[in-house]
């Protein structure tokens, strides 16, 4: 009885928020339409809502360009973030496996990892193009040192009373490794992983701003810098939803595979 | 230990493996014996650990080892289990030197230790996986062994999903599921309430009542060593000597519960106690 009084409790909760978002977000754009229709604030700086939902419709719907756009920024940053984490996790098991090769590197690694990597953008563009490549490898080169770390940390992190146990098992290195040490590690590599993805997405359109064909972020730039200030809301939009979702099918991915947590 | 190839549904082999010495009763029995002498044990620090120790434990026999707390008696197991190198004195375990790893020997730590993604079941056979047994026995095994431990039904929960007291059955689960004739506990019900503590030791004593195999329990619980064991040995402040060796001669099987009332016991119990009262005092 009192469990279904409390389901029917929440219920009635969650409802009033979605609401409550609702008439919230109504109200923020219609002060934003009124202040921009009556030139209140200058629409050039802030743009207006009903043009944004215009340039959506047409980007998306009639010309189709935004689809491109999309398209290929998705692209670069899944190719970002495939190449940046599986190296970064190859790293940390040759660290693991050799320390040496990690004290060895382990500064130089850091001052590569200190540097602002999109100051290498420039240096990317020469190398790999006005193409995805440069935007990818932007990319890659931010998702790569966070895996690193995470899969280190997660690697090392392995509770002492786990391994004393697989020793008095007899578990040989390799037992100890696939049937403690990896899935132990799992979690704080799937962190990792998921700011990885935010860090390609973010280097790629960062790559895309400074110089591209194509690209949500090179579509920011060129709206902005013809002041389409509804265009650049519009891509923006596209971009947040994009993220969510990457972050969204992350989060799905992770609680299949980290059930017992 | 060849016994492991016969392994089959039953868990008859250990029991056999025992059976030998009450026929053979000779001084060559060393090899189902476990026998230290003259253990003594410096850590690099300079800690004095363990100072002239020698036990000789009987196949078969629940052996507990009490004493203050830091007084080297997990060192003394950790020995056993081969975990670090012996320095001076001699261990041998059924005739060969100690080693981790070696499957005629089982180790339990104090906190349950059991693989947060693993389900109890898994838990429970991972042991006797790592040491290779064949899948369909291990998995009866632990399957039957889960059930004596009282946790029929819990086969696939997750250890979130336990309680502290259920772990540790699982935990007790793993150990017995391992075909080790030697059992090396180290306060494996040190961190559980009162109440959980009685239960865990009932269902220890049966599981051993069945199989009879060797077992050495450290523990700082006197009323604990004196309702399992046969023998109790008492051990001084660091560094831990052997102040006294106390057979336990309570008729068996004994019922945790029921030896709460028992006079002898608690006849037995003031003794232990006033054997360690003198190892504290002697400092």
């Amino acid at each position: 009885m009192s469990d279904i009084a409390t389901t029917r409790y929440r219920l009635a909760e969650n409802t009033i928020i979605a609401i409550s978002r609702l008439v919230f977000l109504a109200v923020f754009f219609g002060i934003w339409e009124y202040v921009s229709q009556n030139h209140i604030i200058n629409p050039i700086f802030i743009g207006t809502p009903s043009e944004i939902v215009k340039f959506l419709w047409n980007g998306l719907f009639v010309e189709f360009t935004l689809e491109r756009d999309l398209l290929w920024t998705i692209v670069s940053t899944f190719l970002a973030f495939a190449i940046g984490s599986a190296a970064g996790i190859l790293t940390s098991l040759v660290f693991i496996t050799w320390p040496a090769v990690e004290k060895f590197s382990d500064p130089l690694l850091s001052a590569l990892n200190a540097l602002p990597r999109i100051a290498l953008a420039p240096l990317f563009l020469l190398w790999f193009g006005l193409g995805i490549w440069s935007k990818v490898a932007l990319g890659a080169s931010l998702t790569y040192f966070i895996v690193l770390s995470s899969a280190v940390a997660g690697i090392r992190g392995t509770n002492s009373d786990h391994l004393t146990l697989a020793r008095t098992m007899g578990a040989s290195q390799r037992q100890t490794f696939v049937r403690i040490t990896l899935p132990n590690a799992v979690p704080t590599i799937f962190s990792g992983l998921r700011l990885g993805l935010i860090y390609a997405l973010l280097g790629v359109i960062a790559g895309e701003i400074i110089a591209a064909q194509y690209g949500l972020g090179q579509q920011l730039s060129f709206l902005a810098g013809s002041f389409q200030i509804s265009g650049v809301f519009a891509v923006l939009a596209i971009l947040a939803l994009l993220g969510t979702s990457l972050l969204w099918a992350m989060n799905k991915i992770e609680s299949r595979l980290l059930r017992w947590q | 230990m060849g016994g492991v190839a016969s392994v089959g549904e039953r868990l008859a082999p250990v029991v056999e493996m025992h059976q030998r010495p009450t026929i053979e009763k000779s001084s060559t029995a060393v090899a189902d014996k476990v026998v230290i002498q003259n253990l003594d044990h410096h850590f690099g620090n300079g800690l004095h650990a363990v100072s002239d120790f020698s036990l000789t434990i009987e196949p078969g026999e629940f052996v507990s080892i009490v004493g203050p707390s830091g007084c080297g008696k997990t060192t003394v197991l950790n020995l056993l289990a081969g975990l670090f190198p012996v320095r001076s004195g001699t261990i041998s375990i059924f005739g060969s030197s100690p080693r981790a790893g070696r499957h005629d020997v089982a180790y339990m730590l104090a906190r349950d230790s059991l693989f947060p993604w693993l389900t109890a079941a898994q838990n429970a056979e991972f042991g006797a996986e790592i040491r290779r047994m064949d899948r369909q026995s291990r998995k009866s095994r632990a399957q039957r062994l889960l059930e004596a431990v009282g946790l029929k039904g819990f086969a696939d929960s997750y250890p979130k999903a336990l309680s502290h007291g259920m772990r540790q059955r699982v935990a007790l689960a793993r150990t017995f599921c391992l075909e080790s004739q030697l059992l090396l506990m180290d306060e494996p019900f040190g961190a559980l309430d009162a109440q959980t503590k009685l239960q865990l030791e009932q269902v220890l004593l049966s599981l051993w009542t069945d199989e009879r195999r060797t077992v050495v329990f450290i523990t700082h619980d006197l009323s604990e060593a004196i309702a399992l064991s046969d023998r109790v040995i008492v051990m001084s402040a660091r560094p831990g000597r052997i102040i006294d060796d106390i057979r336990i001669d309570l008729p068996r099987p004994r019922s945790i519960s029921a030896l709460q009332k028992s006079a002898d016991y608690h006849k037995l119990y003031s003794l232990v106690w006033t054997k360690l009262e003198m190892g504290l005092n002697h400092e």
